[in-house]
C-alpha cells in the first residue's frame, strides 16, 4: 500500500513540474509583456522598455526565471502581476474559490439530478421513462453550453426577473450558472448510474442476496448504489478537468470572477505570473483530485492496487 | 415583484424620513454603475482608460473642471491668471479643501502632485508626456501656485481637469506608500474610497464635507462587467442602475428603448473610429489605392443602417464639436467605378487581398468591418477581418507597425481638440504612428502647439485636415454617440459626453 | 427483469437511435456539402437594407436576416462547413495519433509505455479551454490551429483505450501463436491487434466528433477561433448575443443547428456502442 501511494504521489509531482514547464516556456512565446505594460500615451523609447522588463524581471533569462517561479511556489508566494503589481496570491485566493464552489454546486445539482433519474431509468428498463431519460440525456449532451447559459439568462433573469444576470454575490447568483453546467454533466452521470444500476442488479451476487430473501429495497440501494459511487468517483476524476474547462466558458457569460477569467485577462496582458499560477494551480488541483481517487478505487477495490 | 414592492417601500420610508429630517444634506440611497474594464491601479499617473476617469472623478479633483456641458470652470483653483508670453499661470487656490484623510489641500499638495507627475513615479505611465509642457511648478504660499511652461500649451487647462493631473495628498502618499495608494486612492472628491475587489468592483460613500456640496446619495458602487449583454442584462434586472459607454453596442439600443424601466441616453461625443492605413507595406502604400479603397465604401449606408442614428459620418478623424473641425471639408465620394478605375491604375490585381485589423472586443465595429468587407470584395479586393485582443492591438500591433493593411483606430479627444488627436497620429516618431514620416506635416503640427490665439489655431487645424484628406491617410468612419442607459429611478443625471461624471447632485428614488 | 416485451422495446429504440441519428446527421452533412450549390453566394451578401427581417415572412429569407441583412438559412448551412470540417479532420487526426501512440506503448511496454502514461497524464491535467487560450495567443485562431489543437488534446484518449486493449488481448492464444511461430512484429500489431480494436475507436471517434463540434464552437464564441468572416455556427452565436431580446431568430437558428447535429452524431455513436458492446463496458 505504501509503495503503491508513494510511486503514485511522485508521479503526480512530476506531472506538475512537467505542466509547469510547459506552460511557462509557452507563454513566453505569446510575445513582450513590457510593450503591454508599458501603455505609452506619449511615446515609449526602447531604453523605456527595456527598464520595464528589468522592473518585471522578464529579461532574466528562462530558466532564471523558471527556477525563481518555483522557488515561489514552495513558499506558495506567486509573484506579482504584471498589471498594477497585485500579489497574484491575493488574485488567486478570491478567483479559486469562485471557481470552486461553483464546480462543486455544479456536481451537487448533477449528483442530484442524475442518481434518481438514473435508477429511475434502470428499474423501468425499456419502458418509457428509460426511453425518454435517455433521450433527454442525450439532448443534453448535445447542448452547447454557452448557448443555454444566455438562454437560461434570458428566461430567468430578464423576462422573469427571478434570478441575478450575473455577478458573484449570494446564493442566488450561484443557480444558474451551476444548473447550466449541471445539466450538462447530468446528462453523462445519468447513463453511467442507469449502466451500473443495470450491471449490479443483474450481477451474481445481488441475485445471492435476493435469494437469502433481503428485500427488494434493501439489495438496491445497498449494493447497486455502493456501485455506482464507484463509478461516479472515477469519472469525477475525468470529469474533473473537463470541468474546470466548460467553467471558463460559463464564468465569461455569467461574469463569474473566477479562474476562467483570470487567464483569459492574463493572456491579454501578457501577465507571466498571474497565467503560469493559474494554469500550475489548476493542473495540481486536477493531479491531486485524480490521485485521492485512485487512492480511494484503491482502498475500495484491492485488486486495482496490484496493477 | 416582491423585489419592486420592497424597493418602493424603502423608497418611501426614505422620502418621509427626509421630510421628517428636514435637513438639506440628507443622502441616502446607493447607486450602482457599471464600468467595462478594471483599471487595475487608481493612481492617477498610471492609466489613459476611460474606465479608470468614470471612477477618479469622484475621488479626485483638478484645478480645474470640465462638466457635462464641456465648459471649463473651477476646481480645485478658484481663478487663474495667464501671462502674456503664455509661459506663466498663476493659479489661486481654493480654501479650506481637505484630502479624505484629513490633511489640508494647498499649493504645496499641487507641487507635490506635479514633482511626482512629472519626475520618477510618472514615468513609469503614460500620463506624463501630456504634460510634457509643465517645466516646474513653484509655490508662492499657501493658497497660490505658479506653472512655468516650456512652451504656451493652450490645451493645457483643460488637461488639467482630469487624468494625471488629478490632485494627490502629499502626506498619505509618503506615509503609507506608492503600492497602497494605488488600491486605496484618497483625494478631495465628493466620494470616499471603500474597498477595491481586483476584478470585481469597487466601492465609494459620500464625502459630506465636500466643496462642491455634499453628495445627495450616501453609497456609489461600481461594478466591472465586460461583456456588453451581461451589463444590459443586470441593468434590466434593477442592480445596476447606469451603464456607462462605451460598453453598450448599437445593437442593444433597441433593448433598452423597449423596457419602460429604462430611459437611454444619447449625446454626441468624442469618439471618433476609422480605419487607417498601413502606408509603408503593400498595396495601400500608393495614395492611389487608399483613395480608392475610401471610394469604394458607402460610409453614409453603413452609418445609417448599422448605427442607426447613434452616431454621425465624419470626414477627419474628429467630432462635430471638436476645435478644428470644418463642416465644408469634403471627403472622397461613394464610386465604386472610380474606384477599380484607380485601382487599375495603381497595378492591383483582381482580388488582392488586404487584411484589416479590428478591435477584438467592439461588437459594433465588428459588423462595420463586415460592411466594409463587403464594399471592397465588391471592387475586386479580397479582405479578411483580423480581430485582436484590444491590449495587444493597442500596445503591441500598432506602435510596433505590425498591422494589416488597415486598422481600427478608435480614439477618445476627449479634449475636443484636434491638436491632441492629430499630434498622436501624424507627427513621425509618435506611438500612434508607425509609419508615416513627413517633414511637411510634422512642421504643421507643430506650428499650431504654441499659438495662443485660438481663431489662428484653428486654421491651421483645418489645414491639417485638409493635408490629411489629400494624402488619403485614413477611412474616416464615424463619431459615435456616448451612450447610457439608465435606470429611470436615478435622477439629476446629466450624461457627459467624455464619460467623466461626479455624481453628487444625482438622487435615486 | 428482461422479457419479450421489453427486450422488443429495446430493439425498436435502438433501431430508432440508428434512424433518427443517419437521418439527423446526415440531411445536416448534405445540406453542408451542397451548400456552394444551394447558396452560391456563401451566406456572405450583405443588404443593409433589409437588416434583422424576422424569419418565416418570406421565401427569399425563410429564416431571416442577421445585423448585417444576410441570410440566415445560408449562413447557417454555410456555417456547418467549418464545424464539421474541424470536427471531422481533428477525429481523424486524433486517430491516427492516438492509435499508432497506444499500439505502441501497449505491444512494446517498457519506455515506450511509461513515455506514453506520462503523457497521458500531462494532457488530463490541462484544461482544455486553458490549453486553447494560450494556444491560440502563441499561434492567433484558424481553422487549421483549431484542429491541430484538438488533436492535440484527445490523442491521448485513443492511445489510452487501444494501450488498454492491446494489452489484453497481446496475451491471447492467437496472438502468442504468431509470436511463436515468428510473424513479425508490425504484421502482428497490423493485421491481427488492429482489426479488433477498431470498434471501441469508432465508437470513441464519433462521441468525440460530437464534442468537438461543442468545443469549436465555444472557441469561436469565446473569440478564438475563426476568421468572422467566415460563416460558422459558434460566430453565429457569438455575434448574436446583443441581439437576443430584439432579433431571437440570429441565436436561435445557429444554436439548433449545433444541437441537431451533435444529437445526430451522439445518437449514431450510442447506437455503434451498443450494438459493439451492449453491456456497456466501454465508456469514454
Amino acid at each position: 500500500m505504501i509503495g503503491f501511494l508513494t510511486k503514485r504521489i511522485l508521479q503526480a509531482i512530476f506531472t506538475v513540474l512537467v505542466v509547469t514547464l510547459v506552460v511557462a516556456f509557452a507563454i513566453r512565446l505569446t510575445g513582450d509583456p513590457a510593450l503591454i505594460s508599458a501603455q505609452g500615451g506619449g511615446t515609449v523609447t526602447e531604453a523605456d522598455l527595456q527598464r520595464i522588463r528589468v522592473a518585471l524581471g522578464v529579461d532574466r533569462p528562462f530558466y532564471v526565471q523558471y527556477l525563481g517561479f518555483l522557488k515561489g511556489l514552495l513558499t506558495l508566494d506567486f509573484g506579482r502581476s504584471f498589471v498594477g503589481g497585485t500579489p497574484v496570491s491575493q488574485l488567486i485566493g478570491t478567483a479559486l474559490p469562485a471557481t470552486l464552489t461553483l464546480a462543486f454546486a455544479s456536481l451537487f445539482v448533477s449528483i442530484v439530478l442524475s442518481i434518481p433519474l438514473g435508477v429511475k431509468a434502470a428499474t423501468t428498463r425499456g419502458k418509457w421513462p428509460d426511453q425518454a431519460i435517455r433521450i433527454f440525456s442525450l439532448i443534453g449532451l448535445s447542448f452547447p453550453n454557452f448557448w443555454l447559459a444566455t438562454m437560461l439568462v434570458l428566461l430567468f433573469a430578464i423576462a422573469l426577473q427571478w434570478l441575478p444576470p450575473s455577478g458573484y454575490d449570494g446564493f442566488s447568483s450561484y443557480i444558474m450558472p451551476a444548473v447550466t453546467m449541471g445539466l450538462i454533466l447530468t446528462a453523462t452521470n445519468v447513463r453511467l448510474v442507469r449502466t451500473t444500476m443495470l450491471d449490479t442488479l443483474r450481477s451474481q451476487y445481488v441475485m445471492v442476496a435476493r435469494a437469502k430473501g433481503l428485500s427488494e429495497t434493501k439489495v438496491l440501494y445497498k449494493h447497486a448504489l455502493r456501485n455506482c459511487a464507484i463509478v461516479l468517483l472515477t469519472f469525477l476524476g475525468v470529469q474533473f478537468g473537463g470541468l474546470l474547462g466548460g467553467i471558463v466558458v460559463v464564468e465569461r457569460v455569467f461574469n463569474w470572477p473566477g479562474m476562467g477569467t483570470l487567464a483569459f485577462d492574463a493572456v491579454a496582458a501578457r501577465d507571466y505570473p498571474v497565467l503560469q499560477s493559474v494554469i500550475t494551480v489548476l493542473s495540481a488541483l486536477i493531479i491531486g483530485v485524480n490521485l485521492l481517487i485512485d487512492l480511494a478505487y484503491g482502498l475500495i477495490d484491492p485488486r486495482i492496487r496490484t496493477q | 415583484m416582491a423585489l419592486k414592492l420592497t424597493r418602493s417601500l424603502l423608497g418611501a420610508l426614505a422620502m418621509s424620513t427626509a421630510l421628517i429630517a428636514a435637513s438639506p444634506s440628507f443622502a441616502a440611497g446607493k447607486l450602482t454603475v457599471s464600468l467595462s474594464q478594471d483599471p487595475g491601479s487608481w493612481d492617477p499617473v498610471d492609466t489613459f482608460l476611460v474606465a479608470w476617469a468614470t471612477v477618479a472623478t469622484n475621488i479626485f479633483d483638478g484645478l480645474t473642471y470640465r462638466g457635462p456641458d464641456l465648459k471649463l470652470v473651477p476646481g480645485l483653483a478658484e481663478s487663474w491668471q495667464v501671462s502674456d508670453d503664455g509661459k506663466k499661470i498663476t493659479f489661486k487656490l481654493r480654501q479650506n479643501v481637505k484630502f479624505h484623510d484629513g490633511e489640508p489641500f494647498n499649493a504645496d499638495a499641487v507641487k507635490f502632485t506635479f514633482d511626482r507627475l512629472l519626475g520618477d513615479e510618472g514615468s513609469k505611465g503614460p500620463q506624463k508626456s501630456n504634460y510634457a509642457a509643465i517645466e516646474k511648478v513653484e509655490v508662492v504660499d499657501p493658497s497660490t501656485v505658479d506653472f512655468i511652461l516650456k512652451s504656451p500649451d493652450p490645451v493645457l487647462l483643460t488637461k488639467l481637469a482630469g487624468y494625471g493631473a488629478m490632485i494627490v495628498p502629499p502626506n498619505y502618499i509618503k506615509e503609507k506608500g506608492e503600492d497602497y495608494f494605488n488600491t486605496h486612492p484618497v483625494g478631495t472628491g465628493a466620494f470616499k474610497f471603500i474597498s477595491y475587489e481586483p476584478k470585481i468592483g469597487v466601492k465609494l460613500e459620500a464625502n459630506p464635507d465636500y466643496w462642491g456640496g455634499a453628495p445627495k446619495i450616501s453609497e456609489l458602487d461600481y461594478k466591472f462587467i465586460t461583456e456588453p449583454a451581461t451589463a444590459v442584462a443586470e441593468l434590466q434586472a434593477g442592480r445596476v442602475d447606469i451603464v456607462v459607454p462605451p460598453i453598450i453596442p448599437i445593437s442593444m439600443v433597441p433593448t433598452i428603448k423597449g423596457d419602460s424601466r429604462l430611459e437611454l441616453m444619447s449625446v454626441p461625443g468624442p469618439t471618433v473610429d476609422a480605419l487607417r492605413f498601413n502606408t509603408r507595406d503593400g498595396i495601400t502604400a500608393d495614395v492611389r489605392v487608399r483613395k480608392a479603397i475610401i471610394m469604394a465604401v458607402d460610409r453614409k449606408t453603413i452609418v445609417d443602417a448599422i448605427l442607426a442614428g447613434q452616431a454621425s459620418e465624419i470626414v477627419s478623424f474628429q467630432s462635430s464639436l471638436s476645435l478644428g473641425y470644418d463642416p465644408d471639408l469634403k471627403g472622397l465620394p461613394f464610386d465604386p467605378e472610380g474606384a477599380k478605375k484607380l485601382l487599375a491604375e495603381a497595378g492591383v490585381k483582381p482580388g488582392a487581398p488586404l487584411q484589416i485589423d479590428i478591435r477584438g472586443n467592439d461588437a459594433t465595429m465588428n459588423e462595420v468591418a463586415q460592411a466594409v468587407s463587403s464594399y471592397l470584395q465588391a471592387v475586386g479586393l479580397t479582405p479578411t477581418i483580423k480581430p485582436y485582443e484590444l491590449n495587444v492591438l493597442l500596445n503591441d500591433i500598432i506602435p510596433q507597425g505590425k498591422t494589416g493593411a488597415l486598422f481600427q483606430q478608435k480614439w477618445g479627444g476627449w479634449t475636443f481638440d484636434y491638436d491632441n488627436t492629430a499630434y498622436s497620429m501624424y507627427h513621425s516618431g509618435e506611438k500612434w504612428n508607425p509609419y508615416e514620416k513627413d517633414a511637411e506635416l510634422d512642421k504643421l503640427l507643430e506650428s499650431q502647439r504654441p499659438m495662443t490665439d485660438a481663431a489662428q489655431r484653428e486654421k491651421v487645424l483645418r489645414q491639417i485636415a485638409a493635408y490629411v484628406n489629400d494624402k488619403a491617410l485614413e477611412l474616416p468612419l464615424y463619431n459615435s454617440n456616448a451612450i447610457y442607459g439608465v435606470n429611470k429611478r436615478v435622477k439629476n443625471f446629466t450624461p457627459a459626453p467624455d464619460n467623466r461624471i461626479k455624481l453628487n447632485e444625482v438622487t435615486v428614488d | 427483469m428482461a422479457n419479450a416485451t421489453t427486450s422488443g422495446r429495446l430493439s425498436r429504440f435502438k433501431a430508432m437511435e440508428f434512424v433518427v441519428g443517419i437521418l439527423l446527421f446526415g440531411t445536416i452533412c448534405l445540406a453542408v456539402l451542397f451548400a456552394p450549390l444551394l447558396f452560391p453566394d456563401g451566406g456572405t451578401k450583405i443588404d443593409l437594407a433589409a437588416r434583422l427581417t424576422a424569419p418565416f415572412q418570406s421565401f427569399a429569407h425563410v429564416l431571416g436576416t442577421d445585423p448585417l441583412g444576410r441570410d440566415v438559412l445560408a449562413r447557417v448551412v454555410t456555417g456547418g462547413k467549418v464545424s464539421l470540417v474541424v470536427g471531422f479532420a481533428s477525429v481523424v487526426g486524433s486517430i491516427f495519433v492516438g492509435v499508432a501512440m497506444g499500439l505502441v506503448a501497449g505491444y512494446y511496454r517498457g519506455a515506450w509505455d511509461a513515455l506514453l502514461m506520462r503523457f497521458v497524464d500531462v494532457q488530463l491535467a490541462l484544461p482544455f479551454i486553458l490549453l486553447a487560450i494560450t494556444f491560440f495567443a502563441i499561434l492567433g485562431g484558424s481553422l487549421v490551429n483549431t484542429i491541430v489543437l484538438l488533436i492535440v488534446s484527445q490523442c491521448v484518449q485513443y492511445a489510452r483505450l487501444v494501450r488498454g486493449s492491446v494489452l489484453s488481448l497481446r496475451e491471447r492464444e492467437f496472438i502468442l501463436s504468431a509470436r511463436a511461430i515468428g510473424v513479425a512484429d508490425r504484421n502482428i500489431i497490423l493485421r491481427h491487434l488492429l482489426p479488433n480494436l477498431l470498434g471501441p475507436v469508432i465508437v470513441l471517434a464519433t462521441l468525440n466528433f460530437a464534442n468537438n463540434i461543442l468545443l469549436e464552437s465555444s472557441l469561436t464564441f469565446l473569440g478564438l477561433g475563426v476568421d468572422p468572416t467566415i460563416p460558422s455556427w459558434g460566430g453565429m452565436l457569438a455575434d448574436a448575443r446583443t441581439y437576443l431580446q430584439t432579433a431571437w431568430w440570429v441565436s436561435v437558428f445557429p444554436g439548433l443547428a449545433i444541437l441537431l447535429t451533435v444529437l445526430g452524431l451522439n445518437l449514431l455513436g450510442d447506437w455503434l456502442r451498443d450494438s459493439l458492446d451492449p453491456t456497456g463496458r466501454t465508456s469514454r
